[in-house]
């Protein structure tokens, strides 16, 4: 039987005041204009209680964009949903934050790039450490979760360490460590992003040494790399199966970068519910359950751990959606990993001159 | 971390609260939920930042006077403590 989803991704825009250069947003950003209606999200909200879903997490690009979003997070929250916002802190004051708190905000996810400002300025391309520094000491005033978000790559897993303990001095709740994941942007830019072993390995390290000096006080989340692993992640707890992703346009998509898979077809919340883009809509059926799935999947032992991987990653790096992810080591497909890890260049000094593009903002 | 101390006052962390339904309720937190049902609903109901641990483990131990004291405190202790570390329960 067909279960019901748990959290809606809610892309309320692609708008964005920074340009992380390991954004993971579709290369082809959803425009201002064609963005949903508030109208729209209220409804949406109130279809996804309806349907069993319990969290939403209001993203982007950049949720504060959206100047309805006050408005939005109160229709969530009057729906009873758990209201998360996953956020740069750019366009939040403290008087933005205090009335998103009202509104019923249970958690805040506040995103860093870095823990020195010149650098972490320059991997977002925009002028937004300081601020964010300042927001999360208005976070600290409210009773609501507190997430602090760090993703990491090569240009700055050689001070990992410094980077927790930034982190920590923030006071949150929790820390997420999280490697770049290799869609969007991030893979026009893999070359200068993906770390090398040794970085990996310490990382292990360093991540599971702070998450036992913080045991009780502060709960460290992480990402892996998935191209070093073994196996591969289990990409949005398996297609169709408990995530929803709506993006600004209105799209209804089982993972984060569906789009990118040609012949996809992707239902609107303008003119289909919820309920029946979960349950009727081709997109949403393509890869769910175990029916589409290539040996070694077909056979394998952990396909009911992580579904085949990520139905994207196979597309992006094979051209092929319906083949093991090669991040797999068991993958036919796996050679295309190892050579991506073979091209990476070995000097991995921090701050060294890097070619890479920065995320576009929509038109 | 230990479990909690008698004086303690055990609650629900920031960004942690009841939710579903009255069939089903859960404890919603940033990355989740937890299915609450029996005892260990009952212990977190009781947990309301008011409570001290000893009288959460009185109150209990009244409600199960049928299980063993000392059995009761132990579970509970155990059940917070594993809440704590999750940042779900604060005390």
């Amino acid at each position: 039987m067909l279960s019901n989803p748990l959290a809606l991704i809610a892309e309320i825009t692609h708008r964005c005041p920074l340009h992380c250069v390991y954004c993971s947003n579709p290369l082809e950003l959803a425009s201002a204009k064609s963005e949903l209606s508030t109208h729209d999200w209220l409804r949406v909200f109130a279809e996804a209680a309806t349907l069993g879903v319990l969290h939403v997490h209001l993203t982007g690009g950049e949720p504060l964009a959206r100047t309805d979003l006050t408005d939005l997070t109160a229709a969530a929250h009057g729906a009873g949903l758990y209201t998360n916002l996953i956020t740069s802190g750019i366009g939040l004051s403290r008087e933005r934050l205090e009335r998103l708190v009202d509104a019923g905000l249970d958690h805040i996810q506040l995103s860093f790039q870095d823990s020195g400002e010149m650098h972490a300025n320059w991997i977002a391309g925009t002028k937004s450490h300081a601020h964010k520094v300042e927001v999360a000491s208005w976070i600290k005033e409210h009773r609501i979760a507190f997430t602090a978000n760090l993703v990491v790559h090569r240009q700055n897993l050689d001070h990992l360490e410094e980077m927790i303990c930034f982190l920590e001095g923030l006071q949150p709740d929790r820390i997420e460590i999280a490697h770049t994941q290799y869609y969007g942007w991030a893979l026009k830019n893999r070359a200068a992003l993906m770390p090398i072993r040794p970085q990996v390995h310490n990382a292990v390290r360093i991540v599971s040494s702070a998450a036992a000096r913080l045991k009780g006080k502060i709960r460290i989340d992480s990402v892996i790399a998935d191209y070093y692993a073994r196996f591969p992640k289990a990409c949005m707890g398996g297609w169709g199966r408990q995530l929803m992703l709506i993006d600004p346009a209105g799209r209804a998509l089982p993972c984060h970068a569906a789009g990118v898979i040609p012949g996809l077809s992707f239902d609107n919340v303008r003119e289909r519910s919820l309920e029946w883009i979960w349950r009727e809509s081709d997109a949403f059926q393509k890869f769910r359950g175990e029916s589409w799935m290539p040996e070694p999947c077909r056979s394998c032992d952990r396909r009911t751990e992580d579904f085949g991987g990520c139905r994207c990653q196979a597309f992006l790096l094979t051209a092929d959606a319906t083949t093991t992810d090669p991040a797999c080591s068991l993958a036919p497909a796996h050679p295309v990993i190892d050579k991506a890890l073979r091209e990476v260049p070995i000097e991995t000094a921090s701050g060294s001159p890097t070619e890479w593009v920065y995320r576009a903002n929509p038109k | 971390m230990a479990g909690p101390q008698d004086s303690s006052k055990p609650k629900l962390a920031a960004g942690c609260r009841w939710g579903g339904t009255e069939a089903a309720r859960v404890v919603l937190f940033p990355e989740g939920a937890i299915r609450m049902q029996g005892t260990g609903q009952r212990v977190l109901e009781l947990c309301d930042g008011e409570r001290t641990f000893a009288e959460v483990v009185a109150q209990l131990q009244q409600e199960y006077s049928s299980a063993d004291a000392t059995v009761i405190r132990a579970d509970a202790s155990r059940f917070l403590e594993q809440l704590q570390e999750k940042r779900i329960v604060d005390f």
